[in-house]
């Protein structure tokens, strides 16, 4: 049975809201929550984190936790929404970055989004499996997950749509911002498996299929469904 | 697109074995077949794979007079240049190899590359203390990629392998030079050993390594100046300083071979810098060959003359070339030994008195020793240490012929003669004038 999701998503997208004091403090506690179950996650797993355990080490009652929080999947949504903000402000201020070309862009993009999340990188390796569960909130197509995958689309589709106005590639519409977030899943847990030293494959792995990508485009074909 | 790329170059790498293998007349007919236009799309192939068949392809344009000009034209086109990483690419890599962004670490960084190296790029900085540098950033994973070119380069060339045209101990001196060249540490030694063992030389110019600001895929150098030789010859150089350029290439390569017993593989021209004082920078020490004592041994030969000598020593020096079953009873070993002589005698004609200047100019040396090569792919008589030896020697002769410099090349050995006989401590600028 599913429980009312709690409202973090809404939240996350306007998180430097002017809310009053009250809404300040709550977000604080939704911060400290996220941090203290990040490091919980990390020195005992995902799986074998308990609530209880995050509730007494982020000091508060196991009932103001569910307040926050209904399960551990939530938190998890609320950390990748966090992410997803990070490096939504984060591209928005690198202003060389907006004239360089589309592949670096996107590589900037998904090579931002790894570095960020690569202190937790136990932590959402337990996550992307639990994702594939089809019962789980963090599935592509769960409800729970529909509005930070919105702010995802959108986000990405502003990229593409900024390259097709200056006839860098043909106009890939809508499809294309679905194609690149599949890609972007596939690197990251391409990410997740490997060993290599500083994880030059998953570099170049980006590069190449990024620039394949747009060979592919370039040689023409209608992409815009 | 790599898919594409796999097969297109597949069947260069194939049409070009088949020429090494091939006799003239066929191969003759195979090299109408050749276009420009194909070639340039080989070389974009070749640029988009990088690594080693893009080596191949340098080497392969080094072989002068053995391929079709228009075929070295575009080739020629890969020793100076590869697609770029981009800015964004470059920082990662830095940062993956040393832990920090490269503006964290100096005081000013160019995040465009100013020059692309087969394995990498070339970034100009400048340290927190003022100095300029070059920063050496490897293209991410290309030692596996290398790796895995080189377990389909072993597949194709099986027919090769099992012909005895192209031995495995062959391929195997060639993926160990080539994954050499992906440890940068393995060059930051390189440098360091020629840095002192080139001190004599007091004209060549080789770089300082900053280890605090290198790893294992990222190498942080002193700039070295000077111009590349095509924007050298630009700038219509005196034949003066073109001969004085000729003697020093000469000199350097016998001190590599008889005083440092290791020598700069890599000559392809981008990796020697000219300067107008008549001094000349080395760059690039992916690419070394430390010779064994047998080489070396195989060289004194050479400079002895031993030939002259009488069957017997002629004998000597052919196992030490082709291993204990070579004899001069096999016509074709007698050949290649033949050639060889030949070849030496080209360059160090006579001994005086007599003309012993040598015009580079000419291309017959060249094409003499692309004969050699190829009889010597021909007759199965190889010997793996002569890939890179022979690489250096060809690219020295290259880069000779194109200053069209006139050596006197007795008076080149008389000087490492002298200074191995420790009557020197440095070689000085300039050579004694000829005929004096």
């Amino acid at each position: 049975m599913k429980r009312p999701a709690p409202k973090a998503s809404r939240r996350a997208q306007n998180p430097a809201s002017d809310a009053g004091p009250r809404q300040k403090k709550k977000d604080q506690t939704r911060a400290r929550i996220l941090r203290v179950a990040l490091d919980l996650f990390s020195s005992r797993g995902f799986y074998r984190t308990t609530t209880r355990q995050i509730s007494r080490k982020a000091g508060i009652a196991e009932g103001t936790l569910f307040n926050y929080f209904a399960t551990k999947e939530d938190l998890a949504l609320y950390f990748f929404e966090q992410e997803l903000e990070k490096l939504i402000q984060w591209f928005e201020r690198e202003k060389p970055l907006r004239k360089a070309p589309l592949v670096e862009k996107l590589f900037a993009i998904v090579h931002r989004h790894l570095e960020q999340i690569s202190p937790f990188e136990d932590f959402v390796g337990a996550v992307y499996l639990r994702a594939l569960q089809p019962a789980s909130k963090l599935h592509p197509i769960s409800l729970d997950s529909q509005s930070l995958n919105l702010r995802y689309l959108r986000f990405i589709r502003e990229v593409l749509a900024e390259a097709e106005n200056e006839g860098e590639i043909p106009p890939v519409g809508d499809l294309g911002a679905w194609a690149f977030a599949l890609f972007h899943v596939g690197i990251v847990s391409f990410w997740l498996h490997d060993a290599s030293p500083g994880k030059e494959r998953t570099l170049a792995l980006l590069d190449r299929s990024l620039k394949v990508a747009r060979t592919i485009l370039r040689r023409g074909g209608d992409w815009n469904w | 697109m790599s898919r594409l790329g796999a097969s297109l170059t597949g069947s260069y790498l194939a049409y070009q074995f088949q020429n090494l293998i091939l006799g003239p007349d066929e191969a003759e007919a195979r090299k109408k077949m050749f276009q420009k236009k194909s070639s340039r799309r080989i070389r974009h192939e070749l640029e988009e794979l990088k690594g080693p068949v893009m080596k191949l392809g340098q080497i392969l344009s080094m072989q002068g007079q053995a391929l079709p000009p228009e075929v070295i034209e575009e080739l020629a086109h890969l020793q100076a240049r590869a697609p770029a990483m981009h800015p964004t690419l470059a920082r990662a890599q830095f940062k993956g190899v040393l832990g920090r962004n490269p503006e964290e670490i100096f005081q000013s960084f160019e995040p465009e590359a100013f020059a692309a190296a087969s394995l990498g790029q070339v970034h100009r900085a400048i340290t927190r203390k003022g100095e300029r540098v070059v920063v050496k950033i490897q293209y991410p994973a290309i030692r596996s990629a290398i790796e895995n070119d080189f377990k389909l380069f072993r597949s194709a060339t099986l027919p090769g392998q099992f012909s005895g045209h192209f031995p495995a101990e062959i391929l195997d001196e060639m993926q160990t030079g080539f994954l050499r060249e992906t440890d940068y540490q393995q060059e930051a030694r390189n440098i360091e050993f020629f840095r002192e063992e080139l001190a004599p030389l007091a004209y060549m110019r080789l770089p300082k390594v900053f280890p605090e600001y290198s790893g294992d895929r990222v190498l942080t150098m002193s700039e070295v100046e000077g111009r590349s030789l095509d924007i050298f010859l630009k700038t219509n150089p005196s034949p003066q300083l073109r001969n004085l350029f000729g003697h020093h290439l000469v000199e350097l390569y016998h001190f590599e071979l008889r005083c440092v017993a290791a020598i700069h593989a890599d000559p392809h021209p981008g990796n020697y810098l000219f300067c107008s004082d008549g001094t000349i920078g080395l760059v690039d020490f992916g690419c070394v060959k430390y010779f064994s004592p047998g080489f070396r041994e195989i060289v004194q030969c050479f400079i002895n003359r031993v030939w002259e000598n009488g069957e017997s020593e002629s004998e000597r020096m052919l196992r030490l070339l082709f291993g204990r079953k070579a004899s001069l009873a096999n016509p074709k070993a007698r050949d290649m030994l033949t050639a060889a002589i030949e070849l030496f005698q080209l360059i160090f004609p006579a001994r005086r008195p007599g003309n012993t200047k040598v015009n580079f100019g000419d291309p017959e040396i060249i094409t003499k020793m692309s004969q050699i090569f190829r009889k010597s792919l021909q007759s199965k008589l190889t010997n793996p240490e002569f890939v890179f030896a022979s690489r250096a020697e060809l690219g020295t002769y290259n880069l000779l012929h194109a200053l069209r410099a006139k050596v006197d090349t007795a008076d080149a050995k008389d000087r490492v003669d002298r200074f191995v006989e420790g009557c020197l401590v440095q070689l000085p600028n300039q050579p004694e004038k000829a005929g004096k």
